[in-house]
C-alpha cells in the first residue's frame, strides 16, 4: 500500500484535474517504454519492458503435449503471472496470490478470446502438430520484477514482444505410425518458425480518478482511483477484452466514451510498441 | 430431470461429437434457439427468498436449467487477524457441486467467480454501514445450464437484500453471447459453448450504474453498444421480478418475455 498524506492525495487528484499529473506528464500520455527481447536463454521466446519504475518479465516456453480430447485441432496455452516479493512485500507468501490470479485470468482472456476461438490473440490451431496427437503447449509466464502501476498493461506489452521474439522449433513427424500409436517426432534444433504476432492485442487501461481518467497510472495514482477499466484491443481497433476493476458504478454512456478513448491511446501504444520490439531485435541479432 | 430418459435405461455420457451437429444452425437467421427462445429473449426466471433457516439471508434462483441458491450471513465481527477497517468487509466464495456440470467435478474451472461476484457486489453495498465487521456471501451452483455467473450475482444481491444488508440498488446481472452474426441473450450451457465472444453486464437499474462489465472475444463498438442496450433492458426487467419476490407478491413462476426489437 502506499502511504500519502492529505496533501499528498490532493495534489494528485487536483494535478489529474487540471491535465498536469505529478510526473509532468497529461491524463493520456503514456510513461517511456523500454523493450528488450531475448533476456531469457532458456526460454523460446521472452522479453523484459519497462515503463517507469514497473519492470515486467515475460517467457514463453515451447514444449510438446497432447491435444485435449475435446478440442483435437486445438494447442494449448497456459498463462501464468508471478509476482515476485522483491517487488513488494506485500507479494511475500499468499499476498500476491490474489492479484496474480487477477492478471492471470485477464491476460488469458484477451490472448485467447471465445470460447471458439474468434478474436483470439493466438491463434491455436497452428500449435497443432499431429491433429489429435500431438500439440505444442505453450507456456506464458510473467514475472513482476518492479511495480509502479499500471501491471496489465506492462505484461500485455511484454507478452507482445516476448512472443514475437519466440521461435517454435521446426518438427518432422516420422511417417508410418497409424492408428492409435502416438507417432514419433523429431525436433529439429536448427530450424525455427516464426510466431505470427500481428493478432495480438495491446491492453490499455484507464484509470478514474476524480472525475477524469488517465492512462498509464503509477502506483500513487492507483491508490487514488475509483474504478479502473483494462480494455484490450487489437490492430484492427476491434475490442478484444474489457474488464472493470473498482467497486464504484460507472455510467453505461461513460463506457463507450472510455472505448473510443482506449482505441485512439492503443493505436499510438501499437506503434511504440512494433517499433521498439523491432529495434530490440535487430540490436539482439547484431550483439 | 434423471427420469427424463424414460424408456432407455442406458448410461448417457456426454461426448463432443453428438453436439457439434446442432452448432450448424447457429449462424442461420431464420432458425430458433434450441429451446425455441428467440434471440433477444430470456430463459424464464424464477426467485425465492428465505429458503435457508440457518442464514440471514438467503435466496435460490433458476433460470431454465441454471439453478443456483446464495446465503448471507452476518455482518459477524472481522476476524482477529484482519486490520482494523472503519468500513465492512465483503466475502464472497462461489461453488459448485460436484453434479452441477455434464462431466463430474469440472465446476472447480471457475476459480476467479468469486472474485468476479465480490467485484460485482462491493460497489452496490453500503459498507460503511457495518464497520468492523464482515459479511459472507456463499453462493452453491446447483445446476450449470449456461450464464452462471449473472445467475449467481442478481440472486446474490436478492439475498444480501433479505438479510437486511444496505444497499444502493439491487444489482442485477445477464450476458450476452456472440455466435456468428448474432447476440443471443442469456445464452445456455451449449450456446456458450460455441460462443464467439461474450459479454457480462452488471447493472444497478435505478442508479444506471454499471458495477461490472467483463467482455471476451472480438467485438466491434457498435456491437458492444447494441449488446450493453439488449442487457440493460434485460436488467431492468429482472429487477421488477426481483422486487415483486421482495415484497412477496408472487411467489409463484414467473414468465419473463423480453422481446428486444
Amino acid at each position: 500500500m502506499v502511504g500519502l498524506s492529505i496533501g499528498e492525495k490532493h495534489f494528485i487528484q487536483g494535478g489529474i484535474a487540471q491535465d498536469l499529473r505529478s510526473d509532468g506528464r497529461k491524463r493520456l500520455t503514456t510513461r517511456p517504454i523500454y523493450v528488450e527481447t531475448g533476456v531469457i536463454s532458456q526460454a523460446n521466446g521472452s522479453a523484459r519492458v519497462r515503463m517507469g519504475a514497473t519492470d515486467v518479465i515475460a517467457s514463453v516456453k515451447a514444449e510438446l503435449g497432447r491435444p485435449n480430447a475435446l478440442q483435437p485441432d486445438k494447442g494449448k496455452v497456459v498463462v501464468n503471472v508471478d509476482c515476485s516479493p522483491t517487488a513488494a512485500p506485500m507479494f511475500e507468501g499468499r499476498g500476491g496470490e490474489e492479484l496474480s490470479a487477477e492478471l492471470s485470468v485477464a491476460l488469458q482472456r484477451c490472448l485467447l478470446g471465445g470460447k471458439s476461438g474468434s478474436g483470439a490473440g493466438i491463434d491455436l490451431s497452428s500449435l497443432v502438430v499431429v491433429e489429435g496427437k500431438i500439440c505444442w503447449d505453450l507456456y506464458i509466464d510473467g514475472l513482476v520484477v518492479s511495480s509502479d502501476g499500471n501491471l496489465l498493461d506492462a505484461l500485455g506489452a511484454a507478452i507482445k514482444a516476448a512472443l514475437s521474439n519466440t521461435g517454435i522449433p521446426k518438427v518432422n513427424v516420422a511417417a508410418g505410425a497409424s492408428g492409435d500409436e502416438q507417432p514419433e517426432v523429431d525436433v529439429s534444433d536448427e530450424e525455427f518458425l516464426q510466431f505470427d504476432t500481428s493478432r495480438v492485442p495491446v491492453i490499455v487501461t484507464l484509470t478514474k480518478v476524480g472525475r477524469h481518467y488517465i492512462v498509464d497510472a503509477t502506483s500513487e495514482e492507483e491508490s487514488q482511483m475509483c474504478l479502473a477499466v483494462s480494455i484490450s484491443i487489437n490492430r484492427q481497433g476491434h475490442i478484444c477484452g474489457l474488464a472493470k476493476r473498482g467497486g464504484a458504478g460507472l455510467d453505461p454512456s461513460i463506457i463507450l466514451d472510455m472505448i473510443s478513448v482506449a482505441k485512439t491511446v492503443s493505436e499510438q501504444l501499437i506503434n511504440t510498441l512494433d517499433s521498439h520490439i523491432a529495434a530490440a531485435e535487430a540490436g539482439e541479432e547484431e550483439s | 430431470m434423471a427420469g427424463k430418459g424414460g424408456a432407455t435405461p442406458s448410461t448417457y455420457s456426454p461426448s463432443p461429437t453428438t453436439q457439434k451437429t446442432k452448432s450448424l444452425s447457429f449462424g442461420n437467421d431464420d432458425v430458433l434457439r434450441p429451446d425455441d427462445r428467440e434471440w433477444h429473449q430470456c430463459r424464464p426466471a424464477f426467485f425465492q427468498i428465505g429458503v435457508v433457516a440457518a442464514a440471514a439471508g438467503s435466496a435460490y434462483a433458476d433460470f431454465g436449467s441454471t439453478k443456483v441458491i446464495v446465503s448471507v450471513f452476518g455482518p459477524r465481527e472481522s476476524k482477529k487477524a484482519m486490520m482494523y477497517s472503519d468500513i465492512g468487509r465483503l466475502n464472497c466464495n462461489v461453488s459448485y457441486t460436484t453434479f452441477a456440470t455434464p462431466v463430474r467435478g469440472q465446476g472447480s474451472d471457475h476459480k476467479e467467480f468469486s472474485s468476479m461476484l465480490h467485484k460485482a457486489l462491493e460497489g452496490a453495498i453500503i459498507l460503511e454501514t457495518f464497520p468492523k465487521t464482515t459479511v459472507d456471501v456463499f453462493a452453491l451452483v446447483l445446476e450449470s445450464g449456461g450464464s452462471d455467473l449473472p445467475v449467481v450475482i442478481s440472486c446474490a444481491s436478492l439475498a444480501l437484500a433479505d438479510a437486511g444488508i444496505m444497499m444502493y440498488d439491487l444489482v442485477t446481472s445477464v450476458s450476452v453471447s456472440f455466435l456468428g452474426k448474432n447476440l443471443v441473450l442469456d445464452p445456455t450451457l451449449e450456446e456458450e459453448s460455441y460462443q464467439d465472444g461474450s459479454l457480462i453486464l452488471t447493472w444497478m437499474p435505478s442508479r444506471n450504474k454499471v458495477t461490472q462489465l467483463t467482455i471476451t472475444g472480438e467485438w466491434s463498438t457498435p456491437k458492444i453498444n447494441e449488446g450493453m442496450k439488449i442487457c440493460m433492458d434485460a436488467c431492468s426487467k429482472f429487477s421488477q421480478i426481483m422486487k415483486s419476490c421482495l415484497k412477496g407478491l408472487d411467489s409463484a413462476l414467473e414468465e419473463e418475455d423480453s422481446n428486444v426489437d
